[in-house]
């Protein structure tokens, strides 16, 4: 192998690929098409997971303690707290810190929660915490059943769960969807090696005569099949970026609710994935290819 | 050295195309290989390339037992012979030059070597003047002479030529046949399978004829029945 040239064999793969060039543009095209499906649906859910997760902490827990729990107490709850192993953080906020957020969330009405001299907060101190794992919830729950001093536990558990259930739909669909444009992607490759291979059995016959080995023969089809997989990886990273800013322009001007990853942030995972795929795909699809068209 | 025993081959759709060869060709001999048609000359000589394998029998080529060589291998055997066929089948986009450089690129020769050797073999078989012709430029006999060149550029031990001078004009035929015997007396063994009865009856070589699949007679100088 060593001896011989690389350049021979990827003049090889470009001139076959020229030589088929209505079948190289076809199956570029197609795969690129593929690439630019999944590529769209991933960011999709990239962003849907982005809206999700600001909707408001999902996973997260108010705990309102007892009005006149002395500062010992809360100090002993917020380290029962973190004891527990399904905890991710805990935010403690006194009833003076609710207050103040209120009027600023409430900037409008703020002299509603000016609270008269003498007067009582009427507000509770509070943890907030966020846990780690749904399915874990119910023992954490208990736990927190256990725990003296503490007078209400609102969770938004349902919602949690539905859109957990929500989220791994959208990625068994995702699944779906990249198994199949793979199969199709690695099908179109498949016939375009087999078609190259074809217009060229003469050849290959007479270089078997000649003493050339399998991998000699073999490795321009192979670089020709990558070299596919890589021109539509480029293809679709360019068709992905022009189409995903003019929907992310379109979003952030009309739509203010969602928001969106700007492109650049996702354009290095885009692209290396893309080239990635493709050139896994021309590899496959034309080892396949020559497997079954090139016995010798 | 070229051995076979009892050597059958019996292709998948049953037919018998060789019934029991025995057969011993020693290094630097010349052999033709006569016989009508059917008779299973081509048979042998895919044998020979390892085309196919033998159903039964043995069948020996220098070191290489082509009734075990693994696939992995056949490359490498391959470049100890140089194949001619009646349809010279040469790359027709390569020039002259080219399609015997490329014999040599195939199997790793570097580049220096190549350029060296290349016009030497053209040469030998008087094509010195025609590097930068394609094959459609060519005449029959002189597309040929390039099948020669080729098969010859890896300096193999053994020279197989099936039908050599099948497409060929019969002057051109004799020239063919003159290259053929100019490469043996270079110290390579020479198999020519032929039809033609008056060079095989001109050349007095060995003459191994074939009929229905079992060597019927292999003599010196013989003449073609
Ligand atoms: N691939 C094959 N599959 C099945 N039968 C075959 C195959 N190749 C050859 N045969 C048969 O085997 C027998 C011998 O064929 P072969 O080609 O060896 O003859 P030949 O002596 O070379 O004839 P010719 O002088 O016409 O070239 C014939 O009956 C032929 O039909
Ligand atoms: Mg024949």
């Amino acid at each position: 192998m060593s001896r011989y040239n690389p350049f021979y064999f990827i003049g090889q793969a470009f001139k076959s690929l020229w030589r088929n060039n209505v079948m190289t543009i076809a199956s570029i095209l197609i795969l690129a098409s593929c690439l630019v499906v999944l590529g769209s649906f991933a960011l999709l859910v990239a962003d849907l997971n982005l809206n999700l997760d600001n909707l408001g902490l999902m996973n997260e827990i108010a705990i309102y303690l007892d009005p006149d729990l002395e500062e010992a107490r809360v100090d002993e709850i917020y380290h029962q707290l973190r004891e527990m192993d399904n905890v991710d953080s805990i935010t403690y906020v006194s009833k003076t810190q609710g207050l103040e957020e209120m009027k600023q969330d409430y900037a409008e009405y703020s002299d509603l929660f000016v609270i008269a001299e003498g007067e009582e907060n009427p507000l509770p101190d509070m943890f907030y915490i966020t846990y780690e794992d749904v399915s874990r919830v119910t023992t954490l729950e208990y736990q927190l059943g256990e725990i003296e001093g503490i007078s209400k536990i609102i969770f938004r558990l349902d919602l949690a769960m539905q859109i957990d259930t929500f989220k791994s739909g959208v990625s068994l669909i995702f699944i779906w969807f990249l198994v199949l444009l793979f199969v199709v992607s690695i099908f179109v490759i498949i016939n375009t090696i087999k078609i190259a291979v074809h217009s060229r059995r003469n050849e290959i016959n007479v270089m078997r005569y000649i003493g050339a080995t399998r991998t000699f023969i073999i490795t321009p089809f192979v670089l020709e099949g990558v070299i596919i997989g890589l021109a539509a990886g480029g293809i679709a990273y360019l068709a992905e970026w022009y189409i995903y800013t003019y929907i992310e322009q379109i979003v952030t001007e009309k739509i203010r609710m969602i928001e969106v990853y700007p492109f650049s942030e996702l354009s290095m995972p885009v692209l290396l994935g893309f080239l990635l795929i493709g050139i896994v795909t021309g590899a496959i699809g034309s080892s396949i290819s020559l497997h079954r068209n090139l016995n010798a | 050295m070229i051995e076979l025993q009892n050597v059958k081959k019996i292709y998948p759709n049953k037919t018998v195309a060789l019934g029991g060869v025995t057969l011993r060709i020693e290094d630097g001999e010349f052999v033709f290989v006569v016989g009508h048609s059917g008779a299973g000359k081509t048979t042998l000589m895919r044998l020979l390339l390892r085309e196919e394998k033998p159903t039964s029998g043995k069948l020996l080529v220098n070191e290489f037992d082509l009734t075990k060589l693994p696939n992995h291998k056949v490359a490498h055997y391959r470049r100890q012979l140089g194949v001619v066929f009646q349809d010279f089948r040469l790359f027709p986009n390569k020039t002259v030059y080219e399609n015997v450089a490329f014999a040599m690129h195939v199997v790793g020769t570097p580049a220096g070597k190549i350029r060296k050797r290349v016009p030497a073999i053209l040469n030998t078989v008087g094509l010195g003047d025609k590097l930068k012709c394609y094959p459609g430029e060519l005449s029959g006999g002189e597309q040929q002479r390039v099948a020669l060149a080729r098969a010859l550029a890896n300096n193999p031990k053994i020279i197989i030529a099936d039908e050599p001078t099948g497409n060929i004009d019969p002057e051109m035929s004799l020239e063919i046949m003159n290259l053929l015997l100019k490469i043996n007396r270079l110290g390579k063994t020479v198999i020519v399978v032929t039809h033609e009865k008056s060079l095989v009856d001109y050349y007095q070589q060995r003459v191994v004829t074939i009929e229905h699949g079992r060597v019927t007679e292999d003599k010196v100088g013989g003449m073609f029945e």
